[in-house]
């Protein structure tokens, strides 16, 4: 029988450096003055030069190429670089990217990075700009944007009314996890919503965008980037921080596949039925751990919605039933599985869910503002539509 | 008017049958299955024989939502985008819009009607079904 690598590299890579930009509504800067902070952050973080960096790992969507990024950092040695998508599935498969570097060879310390003015240029809650016709050329677009249906928000909520049919999910339900990301930041001094507290009256009360969401039920639309460094266990033992390991990483697709990005999953047979089911499955094989061994968990949280279909493809509850789950408690702090420990992407700031993994990896090293007391392992994921993709992290193998 | 790109190889017989007020959506020869989007292969039994067959213009809600916030002038709020499975073949749902509020039922039956939004494109679009 062949021998399952994916077992043999359990933590043998690990996330040794972690930086960021301050998260704003305007950067007043570049994509790529953004990119290359966090990404000199990250490095200086691990205790490296941008001599060690010979690898670096990118978004599909971001405006910045690793030639560009390469050339911020004054990188002499670049030999591999990549970049995966699409979206908000990124993260965790730019994780793997680079542990596929690693491990096979082709680089020593990679940087993995995200970089957007997602709020005061690219904003993915308005449309792409006046254009002759849309779609075509496998975008599927044409089927979509001329009936109106234009942004993220307006494909979540037809998902989030299906789910409220189908399993009586209530509008409390999702607020439940607007709430449990909110109280997260205000424990956290650099997320976007620190000092401002929210309610389940003020949520309810909140402005209609595209029904059943509300405004908090939306993320924060952000400037700034984020960046990891990822290298062998070995080498991060005689780093400056304690290694942060990467047990496992996973990506899955839905059952019912059908082409294009986003808005064509209106046609899957299932409304639980995304990519991060088959990624959970296969994760938790991976990592030899189940949900019940994690001491937190960052879920991709665009959209509240986002958040309890995750609750449910990655087994924290049954199918159907993140709803209740999410009202429980459990998801709050204290709760038995803590969610974006710093506020997500609903109230942190969006860097497209990379900003899970430089909590994932405070929170693991013990240097969270908003720490659950001896975390020994959590889990990001990352995305919903086409496909979905996580990580397990680990302390200190 | 956001327009469609309507010559696509892949959906552009969507609109050539719309442009004739016909409804039309693939499905595979072999298995039966139906495919939106239309693809050349099916990725049920994963034969290349996706072809397209007449609708009858009648489906179910199967989700919509009531948009509020204006997203774009030529769409202006609040609009109701309703998605429909045909009855014809569960594998396909289609878009639609439906300008206003609207009190809508997820189940309940639409029927397809026939919106000419340029000189060379007409949408289809749907409504709740005419008792």
């Amino acid at each position: 029988m062949m021998e399952d690598l994916a077992l043999a590299a359990r933590d043998k890579c690990a996330i040794v450096g972690i930086g960021k930009t301050e998260y704003s509504k305007d950067s007043g800067r570049s994509t790529l003055a953004l990119a290359t902070e966090a990404a000199r952050a990250a490095i200086a973080d691990a205790g490296l030069s941008p001599d060690d960096i010979d690898g670096i790992v990118r978004c599909d969507m971001d405006r910045t190429m690793p030639v560009s990024v390469a050339a911020g950092l004054g990188l002499r040695r670049l030999h591999f670089w990549g970049e995966t998508g699409p979206g908000g599935t990124a993260p965790s498969m730019m994780i793997g990217l680079a542990v596929a570097a690693v491990l096979s060879g082709q680089a020593k310390a990679v940087v993995v990075y995200r970089s957007l003015n997602g709020r005061s240029e690219d904003r993915f809650g308005s449309p792409s700009g006046p254009r002759a016709r849309a779609g075509g050329f496998g975008s599927y677009d044409e089927l979509y944007q001329p009936y109106g249906l234009l942004t993220p928000g307006q494909h979540f909520a037809m998902m989030a009314q299906r789910h409220m049919h189908e399993y009586g999910t209530k509008q409390e339900h999702l607020g439940a996890i607007a709430i449990a990301c909110r109280e997260a930041a205000n424990r956290t001094p650099h997320a976007q919503m620190h000092d401002k507290p929210l309610t389940m009256e003020a949520y309810l009360a909140s402005r209609p965008i595209s029904l059943p969401l509300r405004l908090f039920d939306f993320c924060l639309e952000s400037d700034g980037a984020c960046a990891v460094v990822v290298t062998t266990t070995e080498r991060a033992r005689d780093l400056a921080k304690p290694p942060v390991t990467i047990r496992a990483v996973a990506g899955g697709q839905p059952s019912d596949t059908r082409a294009g990005m986003m808005f064509p999953a209106l046609s899957r047979g299932d409304v639980t039925d995304i990519g991060g089911r088959q990624a959970a499955e296969e994760l938790w094989r991976r990592a030899g751990l189940g949900p019940q061994d994690m001491d937190f968990a960052q879920l991709y949280d665009c959209f509240t919605i986002s958040v309890l279909l995750q609750l449910e493809a990655f087994g924290f509850c049954r199918a159907g039933e993140g709803g209740p789950f999410a009202a429980s408690g459990a998801i709050a702090r204290g709760g038995s599985i803590p969610i974006n420990t710093a506020g997500g992407n609903m109230s942190e700031g969006y860097m497209h869910g990379l900003n899970h993994f430089y909590e994932a990896v405070r929170q693991l090293r013990g240097e969270a503002d908003n720490q659950v007391e001896g975390a020994q392992a959590g889990l990001v994921t990352s995305g919903l539509y086409p496909f979905g993709s996580a990580v397990v992290l680990g302390r200190n193998a | 008017m956001i327009l469609p790109f309507t010559e696509d190889r892949d959906t552009g017989p969507f609109f050539a049958a719309a442009r004739e007020n016909r409804l039309v959506y693939a499905a595979c020869e072999h298995c039966g299955r139906g495919s939106h989007p239309p693809a050349p292969f099916c990725s049920h039994c994963r034969e290349p024989r996706s072809a397209w067959q007449e609708a009858s213009g009648k489906g179910r809600l199967y989700s919509f939502t009531t948009v509020t916030h204006q997203i774009h002038p030529d769409y202006p709020a609040p609009y109701v985008l309703v998605v429909v499975t045909l009855d014809d073949n569960q594998d396909v749902r289609l878009i639609g819009r439906i300008d206003g509020d609207a009190a809508l039922e997820i189940g309940q039956p639409m029927e397809v009607w026939f919106e000419q939004v340029a000189d060379d494109v007409t949408l289809p679009q749907w409504r709740p079904a005419s008792a």
